[in-house]
């Protein structure tokens, strides 16, 4: 009866206004529901974010460290340390980090990279122990 | 008709702020931070109601890590380091007691094949300088002279000493305490549902909202493989390999898991993995078991019932104890 008596006073303008407005809603919160987000590498030395790139991106750069310069190469959506001045090289070892929450490092030259951001695929495991 | 229109419109917002608060609420997303300490990268993921209050949690637990790192670690200032500057007798805070107590106690048992007291023979080799090296045979012998299980003796917390240069190291048991340290921060804190992993020094609480924690163990031999996944909730693991802090020479690995009989790197094994309930047990008992090899390793856990693990050995076998056997899924 409300209903009916709602749209008794309203225009078929006020009516598909009203609708647009509803089905924008809906579709912003079903996008919000499936969208991944954007997935970046973040650099970290000494606790402090040095550097951020899309994953997505094809380059090579290097960051300073206290040992020296790291060499870093994103690319296909995989990272990886490609040379350090560390002693050991473990860092070039580890292999890449693609997904979400996956870190590599070069631990005695302080650096950290790791990816951010996107829902990350339903992985093979939560944590590697190694 | 203003006012209906308003009351939709108010109805159509509160239906799509819901929308986004159902989806975030639907994933539950953790709090995850990272921080290099212990000469490893540590990774803590927790899972809270509040998000804020989770995220101080977790700094106070890197906070409670590097404390301990201070506490025992290779730092000046360190207890580790002032008892092996001693002649004899030291007095240290009842933390390092109880992790000197269970590491003497995995040596008497493993019959030395944990010790504490190879300071002058990691120092020898370098392998976690900057600087590593073969040493000749007569430079092992004298680093591994009054070395053993017999070799210090905890009084409640004093630290005695059998002779004046026996070098201390806790490098084998104490990111094991630190990382149940941290564990403990994170209980005291409310939190029921997180993970610290410490370099593959692990703890589990509880387990994630939705399902059993996956741990990947890592193959030995293939940086991007893993062996298998375990399945796991409240409980340590800890993995320990010759693949991580090594050098090569003439086409020879060596490694910095130490076989106190020879002064030597450890060959029996590639890579161990202990699960126990607490960290620094499972750390202490995986250098244990890579000393020892498959067969020998495996018999010690005899004495720790609770612990299960799994052995690479040297020639690539794996062996596993029954109950691993159970959590395991192979890919």
């Amino acid at each position: 009866m409300a209903l009916r008596d709602l749209l008794s006073r309203t225009t078929l303008l006020d009516r598909v206004i009203v609708l647009v407005l509803f089905a924008a809603a809906l579709a912003g919160a079903a996008w919000a529901a499936v969208a991944p987000g954007g997935e970046r590498l973040v650099a970290e030395s000494g606790g402090k974010i040095v550097f951020t790139a899309p994953l997505g991106a094809d380059l090579t750069f290097t960051l300073p460290g206290p040992l020296g310069e790291t060499v870093v190469a994103l690319r296909g959506g995989v990272a990886r340390i490609l040379d350090s001045p560390c002693t050991h090289k473990v860092c070039i070892g580890m292999g890449g980090v693609s997904r979400a929450g996956e870190i590599t490092a070069c631990v005695p030259n302080r650096l950290l990279l790791r990816v951010e951001g996107g829902r990350g695929q339903e992985a093979e495991y939560d944590l590697l122990t190694r | 008709m203003k006012r209906a229109i308003i009351l939709l419109l108010a109805l159509v917002i509160v239906a799509a702020v819901a929308g986004v608060r159902l989806r975030g609420s639907a994933e539950a997303e953790p709090v995850f931070s990272s921080r290099i300490l212990m000469g490893t990268v540590v990774e803590i993921t927790a899972f809270g109601a509040d998000r804020r209050a989770t995220t101080e949690a977790v700094r106070a637990a890197f906070d409670e890590m590097a404390r301990i790192e201070a506490l025992m670690g290779p730092g000046e200032e360190s207890e580790t380091v002032r008892i092996s500057r001693a002649s004899d007798f030291s007095e240290v805070s009842p933390e390092t007691a109880e992790v000197l107590s269970l590491g003497l106690e995995v040596s008497e048992r493993s019959h030395g094949a944990f010790d504490l007291t190879l300071g002058l023979l990691k120092d020898l080799w370098g392998i976690e300088s900057g600087s590593p090296r073969i040493p000749s045979d007569e430079e092992i012998l004298k680093a591994l002279e009054g070395t053993g299980p017999q070799a210090l003796s905890l009084e409640g917390t004093t630290v005695v000493k059998k002779s004046p240069g026996l070098g201390v190291d806790l490098g084998g048991i104490a990111k094991g305490y630190a990382v149940d340290k941290a564990a403990e921060v994170l209980l005291n804190a409310g939190i029921e549902s997180a993970a610290i992993n410490a370099g593959g020094d692990m703890r589990l609480l509880g387990a994630r909202p939705d399902r059993l924690w996956r741990i990947g163990i890592q193959d030995p031999r293939k940086a991007d493989a893993i062996l298998g996944t375990l399945e796991l909730q409240d409980i340590a693991v800890v993995t320990s390999g010759d693949y991580e802090r090594a050098f090569e020479h003439d086409g020879v690995r060596y490694h910095h898991l130490f076989d106190p009989r020879t002064g030597h790197p450890a060959r029996n094994a590639r890579s161990v993995t202990v699960i126990a309930p607490s960290a620094v047990l499972a750390d202490a008992l995986a250098t244990a078991l890579f000393v020892l090899g498959p067969e020998e390793g495996l018999a010690l856990l005899a004495h720790y019932p609770e612990a299960e693990a799994l052995v690479v050995g040297g020639d690539g076998e794996m062996h596993l104890t029954e109950g691993l056997k159970r959590k395991a899924i192979w890919p």
